[in-house]
């Protein structure tokens, strides 16, 4: 009997500490709230420059995969043509096609006979009467050619390699002209791979230097906002709040800032992005595969950014209560 | 009860200790005024009894508390036994007067009906029913420093400290908060009061302990303020 009263009161501690906890963290939420909308202006600066942050990092992360997909895009236009006598039969050429293929640094090859080839020469100059008729009465055929797109187009060793040793190749290669990954093209190819790299690696370190400089930007608010309140912190401390309801409010503070900022700053780059396409596009420039992705998954972007600024509002407002919460 | 057993406290190396070696024992449900000059050690000793400070050697005891054996994650629920009034207030800015109040029962945890019941009690107390709504730049002085003392009872704690909480009063506001603390003096709270004013020190007819330098110089009953 008088155990069975110990544990009953017992697990009764045991339930109110329970109910003061969920009691206190819920009052934690609310200060968090009233905060926000008491501090009005406190907060539309903060979440005004919170928003400018995620913009950045959408911005970013938006370039990167448009500059991936940009880049892809003109791995894929720049091929490597090689040249075959005009007397080559669609049967040697399927041969050849078929083998080059079969390579593991080529991504695709299409094969372009020399009647095809003429062909071709006339549809692009259709307009052009004087080409047009120069085909017509010329006697020489155009080469047969193998159009190869490798898949990185700083490595073409093993496409010159199978070139330069393949009897069948050797037997058929146009001696009039040289395989394009040779001569003058050749370096034309190397140096747009070599910018490529070049454009990558400074796009990372841009978007890292930026990401970096709003997050201390951000940083700088909160520490700013919290620097005027630290007199209701340091009270808050002396009357016996722990340092958990001390700090929480403006914890939760923060997360609203995320929370909004992200909705803004999302709506705002998703915008953009459709607006800009059609321009970016002109250009070249590869927008619709990042539209794509960032309309399938727009919860997870949204819920993304919410999180990169909840943590960035987070680490800011621990670490700038921090100093004031020093018993 | 307060008990101070030959406390030390230095701020730094080469400076003269801001206390030196003070013993004090202060009764339970005792009245105390603290005088001295700006630099006499009156500051450093509040901070050492609601543990902003630390002392540098010496014992104390606050309430049954030894705090030689009082952890860092214990110091809010010591807090939260000794009522602390300051001279610019500390309000919470954008909090009303019931909410400030009841700030210092949220901290603790009780219940919302639990502070329903007890705030009114203390606003009735402090003298300031129909003002609960009101916030603090819309106060007097006077009614401001009657909030924070009603944040600082409503605890019911057993020691309350008075950090020269009419030095930014005028004489008839002063008056009137030396009165009520005299009245929470007289339900069974220990006051520590520090303040400069003469005439507050002399017409009370109080124990008074004079510091000076960092030392106890005097210890009167019923003591006046010695210029």
């Amino acid at each position: 009997m008088m155990i069975r009263k110990k544990m009953d009161s017992k697990a009764f501690a045991r339930h109110k500490m329970k109910k003061r906890r969920l009691l206190t963290f819920y009052r934690i939420v609310r200060y968090g709230f009233e905060n926000f909308i008491r501090n009005s202006w406190l907060s539309v600066a903060a979440t005004a420059v919170m928003t400018i942050t995620l913009l950045i990092v959408f911005i970013v992360a938006a370039s990167r995969f448009i500059l991936t997909d940009t880049i892809s895009d003109l791995g894929d236009k720049v091929d490597m043509s090689i040249y075959l006598k005009t007397d080559t039969t669609d049967e040697v050429g399927n041969e050849l096609k078929a083998e080059v293929e079969a390579l593991s640094s080529v991504k695709s090859v299409t094969y372009i006979s020399a009647n095809e080839a003429r062909d071709q020469i006339a549809q692009e100059n259709s307009d052009n009467s004087a080409v047009l008729d120069a085909i017509k009465v010329a006697t020489n055929m155009n080469p047969a050619t193998l159009r190869v797109v490798v898949k990185d187009i700083n490595d073409t060793s093993e496409l010159e390699k199978f070139v330069s040793n393949d009897d069948l190749v050797k037997e058929h290669l146009n001696a009039d002209y040289a395989p394009s990954f040779a001569g003058e093209r050749r370096d034309t190819i190397k140096s747009i791979g070599r910018v490529v790299n070049f454009i990558q690696e400074i796009g990372i370190i841009v978007g890292v230097v930026f990401v970096a400089i709003s997050s201390l930007i951000i940083f700088n608010t909160i520490s700013m906002a919290i620097f005027n309140r630290r007199e209701e912190i340091q009270m808050m401390n002396l009357i016996g709040a722990n340092k958990s309801f001390v700090r929480g409010p403006f914890l939760i503070e923060s997360i609203i800032y995320g929370l909004i900022a992200a909705l803004i700053a999302s709506g705002i780059g998703l915008w953009g992005l459709y607006k800009s396409s059609g321009i970016l596009a002109s250009y070249e420039v590869s927008v619709q595969p990042t539209i794509d992705l960032a309309s399938k998954y727009i919860v997870v972007v949204v819920l993304a950014m919410i999180a990169v600024g909840s943590i960035i509002g987070i680490i800011s407002s621990t670490l700038a209560t921090r100093k004031y919460l020093k018993s | 009860m307060i008990l101070l057993d030959r406390v030390t406290k230095t701020y730094g190396k080469d400076l003269s200790p801001a206390l030196d070696r003070v013993s004090l024992f202060i009764e339970p449900r005792e009245f105390v005024v603290l005088i001295g000059t700006s630099g006499a050690g009156k500051s450093t000793l509040l901070k050492l009894l609601t543990r902003e400070e630390k002392p540098n050697s010496g014992k104390i005891v606050v309430g049954g508390i030894d705090y030689d054996t009082l952890k860092d994650n214990q110091i809010p629920m010591l807090r939260r036994k000794i009522g602390v009034v300051f001279q610019d207030f500390k309000l919470l800015p954008q909090r009303t007067v019931f909410e400030n109040i009841a700030f210092a029962l949220e901290i603790a945890g009780m219940t919302r009906h639990e502070i329903k019941s007890t705030v009114p009690k203390v606003i009735e107390l402090v003298g300031l029913n129909g003002k609960e709504k009101q916030f603090p730049h819309q106060l007097s002085g006077g009614e401001r420093q009657r909030v924070a003392i009603a944040r600082a009872v409503v605890r019911q704690p057993k020691i309350l400290i008075a950090d020269e909480p009419t030095g930014n009063l005028d004489p008839k506001h002063s008056w009137d908060i030396i009165r009520l603390l005299e009245k929470i003096n007289k339900y069974g709270t220990t006051v520590l009061l520090t303040t400069h004013n003469v005439d507050i020190v002399n017409k009370l007819k109080r124990r008074v302990i004079t510091l000076d330098h960092g030392k106890v110089t005097g210890d009167q009953a019923e003591g006046s303020y010695r210029q």
